[in-house]
């Protein structure tokens, strides 16, 4: 499947596994692959975000998400030292959709190499509902400028 | 507690909020499970007894936490 992954796109799925784990997921869906890509300093440039940004953005997802069922954290905020071990292994079906979209993208450009570029391309096609979408949005970057910015055109 | 008001709230609210609710109330217990954990273990607990305060048994929690 990742055969004609570029080193530092594989670098990308490797930490988008560790972001899962951090979160506290068990499997790596496209929101994680876009915090994946984002350690990727180019890819972040060309998105106009920041890892940080986005980790921070998915917090408040999350208590904007409680909110609406009426659940307030307040300031209640537990972080333990000590981790459950688990590792996030397996991809969600949408972030296996990302993954082939990522072959579409490049033999279409002739290219050989599945770039950080073309991972990024196929995340700014998720249409909501999809967590890369969701967090996108809530980042409020322009995914056309984004597009035009990563295609040259 | 969980009042009417609450349920009432849960069953109105969309999808796409409620769904990852969900997924957020589930992260949040596996953190202030691995908080209450580490505090147990600091405080001289056996996995025995945090097995049983959790209601699992003490083989999946120090599966789980223990080193």
């Amino acid at each position: 499947m990742f055969e004609r992954f570029a080193g530092s796109t594989r670098e990308a799925v490797r930490v988008s596994a560790e972001e899962a784990s951090r979160r506290g997921d068990r499997r790596i869906g496209t929101d994680h692959l876009l915090l994946g890509l984002l350690h990727d300093s180019d890819s972040a440039g060309a998105l106009g975000v920041s890892l940080d940004a986005a980790r921070t953005k998915a917090d408040v997802l999350d208590r904007k998400a409680l909110e609406s069922i009426g659940i307030d954290l307040g300031g209640y905020l537990p972080q333990p030292r000590l981790r459950a071990r688990f590792r996030a292994q397996s991809f969600t079906s949408g972030a296996r959709e990302v993954i082939t979209r990522t072959l579409v993208l490049t033999t279409g450009e002739k290219a050989r190499r599945i770039t950080p570029r073309h991972l990024a391309l196929a995340l700014l096609e998720r249409q909501q509902p999809d967590p890369a979408a969701e967090l996108l949005t809530e980042l409020g970057v322009d995914r056309d400028d984004a597009q035009r910015r990563l295609t040259g055109a | 507690m969980v009042t009417d008001g609450l349920l009432t709230q849960i069953r109105s609210t969309d999808p796409a909020s409620g769904l990852r609710a969900a997924g957020a109330l589930r992260r949040l217990a596996d953190l202030v499970e691995a908080t209450h954990v580490e505090i147990a273990r600091q405080q001289g607990w056996s996995w025995e007894q945090i097995g049983d305060a959790l209601g699992v048994s003490r083989q999946s929690v120090h599966a789980k936490y223990g080193k």
